[in-house]
């Protein structure tokens, strides 16, 4: 097998890399970058996998690996790019409740307090090579818990999506982590990401979109039908 | 066996839903879907004895005991008594031009898959396809929601999806927890239900209170608990009548099922004295929240809607009382809350094609004449408002009594809240139908109001439930507190 500390210390890279681009996420008004950046913490997900790999020698990682890489890196981006461009919207300038800088701050108090709740629930014996274990799963949660911020503090559809997809992979990141799941469950898990996404982002096509047809349509309903009638 | 018959019939359903043009062809065969599956339910059950283990169930994946059959039968009779009322329904829609031609395929097709998907997830052993399957369920009904295709049909789509499926992860992350609890007796590791409540005596206490607080944040969003109602009235205002019926009668039901499951698992530990206490402050902030809600709301739907939390609430102040009398009650209100609240909706589906689009939103409702235009809808609103309240001769106050008997054994304090705000509910349901049902335009003006010809295929569903309400009430016979006790014990309560 390959040197196992070299491996742990690369994955340790790759939680840096994830924890970065959850940043970007959460702070960015860029829409088109928000998909890039997206794809590539899929990618130090898949790259993770496969060093956890190298480690424990499990073949579901392996399958984890493939299956993150089909969906989370090539389909769902380039759906959500494509939906993109028919939307014409390129910033999400409109935050709920806090602002990037507030969200980055909380984040980083939300991580302490991950790390804190955690030590305490997760006996350190419970798990094979403690130290790096334990902290993939403190980042799987603050992940979670960074996407959660993103998908309430956003106003468009399509970023609350983005939020979505990137608690989901704090889930990915906590379930590799902390236990093995049956490959079959982890599966399904993608497929039903997959078409939660497609509808989310066929739905926001009907929020976020500037067409005028989409709104045509609209005064068809009897919602807008009070004011036609006025003049 | 049982479950391919499921897939296979819920495959030439849809098949056939996808040759036909018309509503009235589409509608017939999900009316036969339902049908079929009641069919295939009671064969299954005469067949063999419950826990039924044939093929494929009782694998690692499926297993159906009492609770799972009682939760399929009330799916499948609400689910065909919508299909019938469907029909008449989705006509009036297409005429009025709030749902396209093009979209019936896509209802149909949504709705009968989302039968489907309740029907499997009420079957499945394993908690992390259950979770799977719920979660589907939210996808599929968000559909339904925004069939309609209105921006704040849409909306409210949007808001359901987004709040369900975010908790729903932690739920995940809940039963991810859960594996690593059940590794430490059993060496592989199991989310398995059957196998997990026979070990569950030696399992940790400090981290089923964990993974029993995740599971609680998903399913509670699922079944609109405090603080995740939001979306709750939102999406049963705003979806077709038929669909808000499914969504309070049955996909409630879905997230409550789960809380049920994961409590037996808790209680069989130490750490039922901690998830207890937790459980009663939601069950008691949630029906709070709704019945002040309730008080001034103007929209039949929506108050029908808030109807549905505040029921949510007393099941889970029922389930923080975790005696064998409480669950057994608990257990019994599932049922009578189903019934009960799936003829109210469907009651209001017809005010609602009668008033039209003045109360499809937020809008206040103008109600008018409604004893002249549509006898029959106000006067299952009327009952149904009587027996979602409680009154004697409904089941809902049998389960309600009892609940609150037990409750009174853990603290009167507590009780005389609960009394409290449950009576402010009833007071709000009061209020709206004295208010907007005496509401008569005077005799010499002419008439405004043309009449909403209700069909035939409208009113049976309403009559067929009230009728079973009633029945429910009065008659107890020993094979449904067999069926019911019969639960409880699997339960290990």
């Amino acid at each position: 097998m390959t040197d196992t500390a070299f491996v742990e210390s690369i994955i340790k890279i790759l939680f840096v890399v994830v924890i970065v681009a959850a940043a970007y996420i959460i702070s960015t008004r860029n829409l088109l970058s928000l998909v890039s950046v997206y794809a590539l913490q899929s990618l130090t997900l898949v790259g993770i996998a496969l060093c956890l790999y190298l480690i424990q020698g499990n073949p579901v990682l392996l399958a984890i690996a493939i299956i993150t890489f089909g969906s989370k890196v090539l389909v769902i981006p380039y759906f959500i790019a494509t939906i993109q461009e028919k939307i014409r919207i390129k910033r999400d300038l409109e935050f709920h409740y806090l602002n990037p800088t507030t969200t980055l701050l909380l984040s980083m108090a939300l991580m302490l307090v991950v790390y804190i709740a955690l030590s305490r629930i997760i006996p350190p014996a419970s798990t094979a090579t403690p130290g790096l274990f334990f902290f993939g799963a403190v980042i799987g949660i603050s992940l979670m818990l960074m996407g959660m911020m993103v998908t309430f503090s956003r106003k468009r559809a399509i970023t609350k999506v983005m939020g979505f997809l990137s608690m989901e992979n704090g889930v990915l990141i906590f379930g590799m982590f902390v236990t093995e799941l049956p490959f079959i469950i982890e599966f399904l898990i993608v497929i039903d990401l997959i078409i939660l996404v497609l509808l989310t982002t066929i739905l926001s096509v009907g929020i976020d979109s500037t067409l005028e047809e989409f709104h045509n349509r609209l005064h068809r309903f009897y919602l807008w039908e009070e004011k036609e009638e006025l003049p | 066996m049982i479950l391919i018959a499921f897939v296979l019939a819920t495959a030439i359903a849809i098949a056939a839903i996808a040759l036909s043009h018309t509503n009235r062809n589409m509608n017939a065969v999900s009316i036969a879907h339902g049908l079929v599956f009641g069919a295939i339910t009671l064969a299954a059950l005469l067949a063999s004895p419950i826990p039924i283990n044939s093929f494929i169930v009782g694998s690692q994946f499926f297993y159906i005991d009492h609770l799972a059959i009682y939760e399929m039968l009330i799916t499948i009779i609400i689910f065909t008594l919508s299909a019938i009322y469907a029909g008449g329904y989705v006509e009036s829609l297409i005429a009025s031009g709030e749902l396209e031609k093009g979209s019936l395929r896509l209802f149909y097709a949504a709705w009968s898959l989302l039968f489907l998907i309740v029907v499997l997830a009420f079957c499945s052993d394993n908690l992390a396809l259950f979770w799977i399957f719920a979660e589907m369920t939210t996808i599929i009904s968000a559909m339904l929601i925004a069939v309609l295709s209105a921006k704040e049909n849409i909306d409210a789509a949007i808001k359901y999806i987004f709040i369900a499926s975010t908790a729903m992860l932690f739920s995940f992350v809940g039963f991810i927890f859960l594996f690593q609890v059940s590794r430490s007796t059993i060496p592989e590791g199991t989310l398995n239900w059957t196998v997990l409540i026979q070990h569950a005596s030696a399992f940790p206490a400090g981290m089923m209170v964990a993974s029993f607080a995740l599971v609680f944040i998903g399913f509670a969003a699922k079944s609109g608990i405090f603080p995740f109602n939001t979306w709750l009235p939102e999406a049963h205002a705003k979806a077709p009548s038929a669909v808000s019926a499914l969504l309070s009668g049955v996909l409630l039901n879905v997230g409550i099922y789960a809380i049920i499951r994961m409590l037996a698992l808790v209680h069989q530990t130490a750490a039922i004295a901690i998830v207890s206490p937790f459980l009663m402050l939601f069950g008691i902030l949630t029906i709070a929240i709704a019945a002040f809600s309730m008080l001034p709301q103007r929209n039949l739907k929506k108050l029908i809607a808030f109807s549905s939390i505040e029921n949510m609430g007393i099941l889970l102040v029922g389930l923080a009382i975790a005696t064998p009398i409480a669950l057994f009650w608990v257990i019994f209100h599932i049922m009578a809350h189903a019934f009960t609240k799936a003829s109210l909706f469907l009651s209001a589906g017809i005010l609602h094609r009668q008033y039209h689009s003045k109360f499809s939103g937020d809008a206040p409702d103008e109600i008018r004449d409604v004893f002249r235009l549509q006898p029959l809808a106000a006067w299952g609103t009327i009952l149904g408002g009587l027996a979602i309240i409680g009154m004697p001769l409904f089941p809902i106050f049998f389960s309600k009594l009892f609940i609150l008997l037990q409750l009174g054994t853990v603290s009167l304090w507590l009780l005389l809240a609960v009394l409290v705000l449950l009576f402010i509910a009833a007071a709000a349901i009061g209020y709206f139908v004295i208010t907007s049902f005496t509401q008569v335009s005077p005799k010499d003006a002419p008439a405004e109001i043309e009449q909403y010809m209700t069909p035939l295929s409208m009113k049976i569903p309403v009559i067929v439930l009230i009728a079973m309400i009633l029945v429910l009430g009065i008659f107890f016979t020993s094979g449904e507190i067999g069926f019911i006790n019969q639960i409880v014990m699997e339960l290990r309560f």
